[in-house]
């Protein structure tokens, strides 16, 4: 499955406090090329905030995390470069609410990568017509449903061709009948070989797609194991009493 | 005194007067919307001193009564050996108090931004000078369209201090005063200056209300 | 993941790394003693002109000077809240008129708000101060500026007012209505003292235009906090001080009404959050 055992993305002994709360208990995390990695945990475990240190959208109080190998830069330049190789979907989509869905993916392109104009936007209607709301490119964000925003906001990310994909709770904020779509779109990105790192609710995405599952509790990794053995056969009390408490209703 | 009559005598003078009132506004307007831009710059740094200034200067004129901060600088900025004429003391008094208020627009502008667009800014690896261009600024000056015009106007009627010193030509305000301390200008000579700023005021909305429809963002 | 809400104002800059604190500590050094300097010139600037002599400022020890100075406040406070009633009460009726369903009185009402909100203060105190004795018709000061200052601030109470009662939820009024009772008292009883809680913030924020608006009392010859001021600076010969001292007067009274404002917006927005 690996292509290579160099990890894309390894976490060392990280450790982050917001005041008095300690939100990540040294994590110890590796990921690989082509793996997707699914973070699962009751709300509050701190599974946000490790999908959110790898861009270092979150600042960590100690421990290292590295990017192919290198150590995350701290600022200016070389963070905003980084950020370029790592896509990053939001729970809240996030579109730039004054731009037109089709400027939402050239904006990027354009600015960062310095991508002429004209290809970007060839490049980006082929991205949103993979993700299916290509009708869509000149209205704003607000004309549009949940589920076809986060569709552009998965777009917007792959403009960037990034090498890793970070998804933050990407259903959380949908009503029920668009997280499905969303979902799909993961699958087919999951199932092209892009890495990817999802922090989720939806036990099935996890159990079908995940390459590995991370069970995360008060701001430690409880257990990490294949999706099928996780789910059928958890080896900790408190990942058994969660998967309980989600299939209880 | 009669329409006829007033125009008859004064119709150049409403005229100068109606140049005056829309010049000083004009240059009172680009004064504030420059200070309070910088003042606004100061208000969101992370640079402490300049903001703790910056949220001094609001305060203070924000609560100034024209009036008041007019009368510093007219009379007693000369005990400081510091002359300046009529004008340039009207200017500064009908610049700095809306530059506190335009602060208070922008900062609200910033305020609408949802703070996840910044973050999706950054992850795409655009730089904060990038952030602040793509995404802040143009969403910030959007939903401030209203605001400002409204500002605009605000400027317009404070610049009507000019009528409590002697300026050279005068000012609306200031040539109500004038005509009806000279001769008995009756109501008339009042309306025709209230028509005047009250048109411009109409106009200025109408324009406002045109360009926020055009540049609204919706959320 | 926390709950406290961020404004997009704290976001615009990241945690600074190594580089931006150092960067942070020199620019935050250089604006210190930028910021030192200018007081240090503001103040030798006093000095060298001989402003900071003890005799500019000693009166102010004295209690004397702050009774007659407390007088014209008074003077101040009285003309500005009778305006702010005059204001409140003509705003009312612009009200009722901007949101009536007869096309003329509403057409008038909209004429006069604009009418009101587009003319500076000063212009409708010169018509008082002014224009009016033309006609023979002898006032007393403090009408002249009560008045004035309430004319020019109706229109915005009105419009105030307004967006409080548009503010208030249908189905207040159906409710009310389905009690059987008659459209006026439906508004009057039910609707009206709704939309007021909703605009107090707003209906405080003009009082400080109308407190600033009476600081032109001086022009009317009305003794108020400017006029006693003229007083204290001819007795002392000191004008440069006292102008001073009152205008930190009228910013600290307006200040404290803002926080007044904002207070009470604050207080009424967490309970509607709540519900939603």
């Amino acid at each position: 499955m690996n292509e290579t055992r160099e990890p894309i993305i390894s976490l060392r002994h990280v450790d982050k406090h917001f005041g008095a709360l300690h939100v990540l208990k040294a994590i110890n995390l590796d990921v690989y090329k082509g793996e997707v990695v699914v973070v699962i945990g009751p709300s509050g475990s701190g599974k946000s905030t490790l999908c959110r240190t790898i861009n270092r959208l979150e600042t960590i109080d100690s421990g290292e995390i590295l990017f192919e190998g290198k150590p995350l830069p701290l600022e200016g330049k070389e963070l905003a470069a980084l950020r370029s190789h790592i896509g990053m979907v939001f729970q809240s989509f996030n579109l730039f609410a004054h731009m037109s869905i089709l400027d939402n993916v050239t904006l990027g392109p354009v600015d960062v990568l310095h991508t002429p104009k004209k290809e970007a936007r060839e490049e980006a209607r082929r991205l949103l017509d993979r993700v299916g709301v290509l009708s869509q490119e000149s209205k704003v964000p607000a004309q549009l449903s949940g589920g076809q925003q986060q569709r552009a906001a998965i777009a917007r990310s792959l403009a960037m061709h990034p090498k890793v994909m970070l998804f933050d709770e990407p259903t959380s904020a949908l009503d029920p009948e668009m997280i499905g779509e969303v979902l799909d779109v993961m699958t087919t990105l999951a199932a092209d070989g892009m890495t990817m790192v999802v922090v989720t609710h939806e036990m099935n995405f996890a159990r079908r797609v995940a390459s590995r599952v991370i069970f995360m509790d008060s701001g430690s990794i409880v257990e990490e194991a294949a999706p099928d053995a996780f789910f059928t056969n958890p080896r900790t009390e408190r990942a058994r009493s969660f998967l309980q408490s989600i299939h209880g209703h | 005194m009669s329409i006829s009559q007033l125009l008859a005598q004064y119709g150049e003078e409403y005229l100068a007067a109606l140049l005056t009132t829309w010049k000083l506004t004009a240059i009172c307007f680009l004064a504030a919307f420059v200070i309070g831009i910088l003042i606004t710059v100061m208000r969101v740094s992370p640079i402490r001193p300049l903001r703790i200034f910056a949220e001094l200067y609001v305060q203070i004129f924000r609560n100034i009564p024209g009036a008041s901060l007019l009368i510093l600088l007219v009379y007693a900025l000369p005990y400081l050996n510091i002359l300046l004429s009529y004008f340039i003391c009207v200017t500064i008094a009908a610049s700095l108090i809306p530059a506190a208020f335009c602060s208070e627009y922008l900062m609200a502008g910033i305020n609408t931004i949802a703070p996840g667009q910044i973050e999706a800014a950054r992850s795409l690896g655009m730089t904060f000078s990038q952030t602040i261009r793509r995404v802040v600024i143009p969403q910030a000056l959007r939903s401030s369209v209203l605001p400002l015009t409204n500002l605009l106007t605000a400027t317009m009627l404070t610049t009507a201090l000019a009528s409590q010193v002697p300026m050279n030509p005068l000012d609306l305000a200031g040539l109500v005063s004038h005509i009806n301390t000279h001769a008995v200008g009756g109501v008339m000579a009042f309306l025709i200056s209230a028509a005047l700023y009250c048109a411009t005021a109409v106009v200025i909305g109408q324009i406002g209300t045109r360009i926020d429809q055009k540049v609204r963002i919706l959320r | 993941m926390s709950s406290v809400r961020i404004s997009a104002r704290d976001m615009l800059y990241e945690e600074p790394g190594p580089k931006a604190k150092r960067r942070i500590r020199i620019v935050t050094g250089i604006s210190l003693a930028a910021l030192a300097a200018l007081a240090a010139a503001v103040i030798h600037r006093f000095y060298i002109t001989g402003q900071l002599d003890p005799r500019y400022w000693s009166f102010f020890a004295r209690g004397t000077t702050w009774t007659f100075l407390g007088k014209g406040l008074l003077g101040t406070m009285e003309a500005a809240l009778m305006a702010g009633v005059l204001a409140f009460a003509a705003g009312f009726f612009l009200m009722l008129g901007r949101i009536s369903s007869i096309r003329l009185l509403r057409g008038l009402c909209i004429a006069l708000i604009e009418f009101t909100r587009g003319v500076p203060t000063l212009l409708f105190i010169y018509f008082f101060f002014l224009v009016i004795p033309q006609f023979g018709i002898q006032m007393d000061a403090f009408w002249k500026i009560s008045i004035p200052v309430a004319i020019s601030a109706c229109g915005v109470v009105a419009e105030v007012l307004r967006s409080g009662v548009n503010a208030v939820p249908k189905g207040q009024t159906e409710a009310a209505l389905s009690l059987g009772m008659r459209g006026r008292s439906v508004f009057l009883k039910v609707v009206f003292p709704q939309a007021i809680r909703f605009v107090i913030p707003a209906l405080i924020a003009e009082l400080v235009i109308v407190v600033k608006d009476t600081t032109f009392a001086y022009v009317v010859n009305f003794p108020d906090l400017m006029q006693n001021a003229k007083v204290l600076i001819s007795n002392y010969d000191a004008l440069l001080s006292v102008y001073l001292v009152v205008a930190v007067i009228y910013i600290v009274i307006n200040y404290l009404l803002n926080r007044l404002s904002d207070r009470i917006a604050a207080k009424q927005k967490k309970p509607a959050e709540r519900r939603a």
